[in-house]
């Protein structure tokens, strides 16, 4: 099964200029805990898939919310000269891929 | 009596039992705002007004050249829709971040639009600015002290990039909000502030508990963006004392549990916990429940005022004057070849302008339809049959910027590689000239939080009567 299978919203957004935030939202409990609860969405599996490095990558589950909250440090601050997307927005492709 | 004072009278004292209402108007004046839900706000008689005008969202360049991201006539538009409708309920009207970015610049230019409109319209009231601006010397000192903290990969700046900034702000919380109200302002324009002090400030002037007030202000300073489907729509915020309720004032926008509680989300990096001047909004226990299947009521968030003030900067600093050149191409050995031309362009370049521009010029380009857009290295595809080639350039004067890429582009439409068939020219223009200056740049050069033992002094109220 894939993320975007279960997901609702999947957007990526700056969480200030030094870091993005990229929210995972489902449209219920059960889709809720099947991506909670696999492999692919923990620190490690995300540092792989974006190349980061394991401690640039945190994971916060969100469950009030039916959600999970992926934060990076971004590698260019946002507006920097370089940078490629000063809002952040288009930073979630890579997770539409996401086998779970 | 000054309209603070008039809330004061009948909201005053013991405020059990009595409903605050805050009408933000919006998330982002200066865009344009949806009449229907302004006016359907106005209606309701708020007890406030709060709008926020910026963020440090859309980059470094409006806080360093000191422009506003919005258009002048658009701005004053919304400036006046939310100044007529203040003055004629007679409520106050706070106004955060002025200008897109809350430098004095902004500020001033803000301040001007409303002394217009309220000439032209007639409009009297007392009217507070409040000044974001951050002495250079002060920040210097807090990094020598150790007192400024980082918050990502930046490092603390050191004396010559404080020097650098063009513009320094901290972002000023309830504290200085409550200053401008206790000077009986009427309207209130604030340099950079936090979204949430815009409408966090009367509850607290008021004796509201400050958890659910806080918490109601971090949800509405979005307006409608918390319902579903989200949108810029006014929202009307109903403090109750520990609980909140939430009303979109478009009737098809509608705030649900988990609407609002997703929203909660949004452009925080952390959820449970949101950071202030004064203290920390903790979120870990709050409760959200359907009134019916617009309103939500909110409860549980818990305030904790902080043992160390902090304030958090930002500072830009302006690094040369940018250009750029737009180009396409589909000849796939060309495109194949990219990688391999671009720097060997760049050389030629430099080779070619030789002490005729600074050497120090940065040339960069963004392959559009292959990886113009991932910051981080995503698998290849097929090879794209088109692409949007952009060229950068900053360098440290415009007639720089525009020679360089006036050569750049000759050079790259002509350059020679392996295996090429279109000997007569490697790019597609859109039009010409395809080189075009497009200012001053700038880059973020402070993001951290510094800490100070008060904040009245860095944020200064001036009062005039208007």
């Amino acid at each position: 099964m894939k993320l975007t299978d279960v997901a609702k919203v999947i957007r990526s957004k700056n969480a200030g200029p030094l870091q993005i935030t990229i929210d995972l939202m489902f449209e219920d409990r059960e889709r809720y805990d099947t991506a909670a609860g696999s492999q692919s969405l923990s620190p490690a599996s995300l540092a792989q898939l974006y190349g980061l490095r394991q401690d640039k990558v945190r994971v916060i589950p969100f469950p009030q919310a039916l959600a999970i909250k992926l934060v990076f440090d971004r590698n260019i601050v946002a507006g920097d000269p370089g940078d490629k997307d000063v809002y952040g927005t288009q930073q979630h492709r890579l997770l539409l891929g996401v086998e779970l | 009596m000054s309209a603070v004072g008039k809330l004061r009278d009948r909201l005053g004292g013991d405020v059990t039992g009595k409903p605050l209402k805050a009408l933000a108007a919006s998330g982002q004046l200066g865009y344009g705002l949806p009449e229907a839900a302004l006016q359907e706000g106005l209606a309701r008689e708020p007890d406030f007004i709060g709008c926020d005008m910026g963020s440090v969202d859309p980059g470094p360049y409006y806080l360093g050249a000191g422009e506003m991201a919005t258009a002048p006539a658009m701005t004053e538009h919304d400036l006046r829709e939310v100044l007529q409708g203040a003055r004629r309920l007679d409520v106050p009207l706070l106004i955060g971040t002025a200008g897109t970015a809350g430098a004095r610049p902004h500020l001033d230019k803000t301040l001007a639009m409303v002394r217009k409109i309220a000439k032209e319209d007639g409009l009297k009231f007392r009217l507070a600015s409040i000044a974001a601006d951050i002495p250079k010397d002060m920040v210097k000192q807090a990094a020598r002290d150790g007192r400024m903290t980082k918050l990502g990969e930046m490092d603390v700046p050191d004396d010559a990039a404080v020097d650098a900034t063009a513009h320094l702000v901290g972002q000023m919380g309830t504290e200085a909000f409550k200053r401008a109200l206790d000077a009986e302002a009427d309207v209130i324009i604030a340099g950079r502030a936090c979204d949430t002090a815009v409408f966090s400030s009367v509850p607290h002037m008021l004796g509201y508990p400050m958890g659910p007030a806080m918490h109601m202000a971090k949800i509405i300073e979005c307006t409608s963006i918390s319902c579903t489907p989200g949108g810029r729509d006014a929202m009307l915020g109903t403090l109750e004392g520990e609980s909140f309720v939430l009303e979109s004032m478009n009737p098809d926008r509608h705030a649900t549990p988990l609407s609002v509680a997703a929203h909660g989300l949004y452009e925080q990096a952390d959820p449970f916990t949101v950071r202030e001047p004064e203290g920390a909004l903790h979120l870990n226990e709050i409760e959200l429940e359907a009134i019916d299947h617009h309103r939500v009521r909110g409860r549980g968030a818990r305030w904790e005022t902080a043992a160390q003030l902090s304030v958090k900067l930002e500072g830009s600093t302006y690094v040369g004057e940018r250009g750029i050149l737009v180009a396409g191409a589909c000849d796939p050995n060309f495109i194949a070849a990219l990688d391999d031309i671009t720097p060997a362009l760049e050389q030629t370049v430099r080779d070619l302008l030789g002490d005729t521009v600074s050497p120090d010029f940065q040339l960069s380009f963004r392959v559009y339809g292959r990886d113009g857009v991932s910051l981080w290295p995503t698998p290849p595809t097929h090879p794209p049959h088109e692409v949007f080639i952009m060229g950068e350039c900053i360098a440290a004067t415009a007639a720089e910027t525009k020679a360089i890429l006036t050569t750049c582009k000759q050079y790259f439409l002509h350059y020679g590689f392996p295996g090429r068939l279109s000997t007569a020219g490697n790019l597609a223009f859109p039009f010409t000239p395809p080189e075009i200056l497009t200012g001053p740049a700038y880059r973020f050069s402070v993001y951290h939080v510094m800490q100070v033992d008060e904040l009245a002094s860095l944020f200064p109220v001036t009062v005039e009567e208007i």
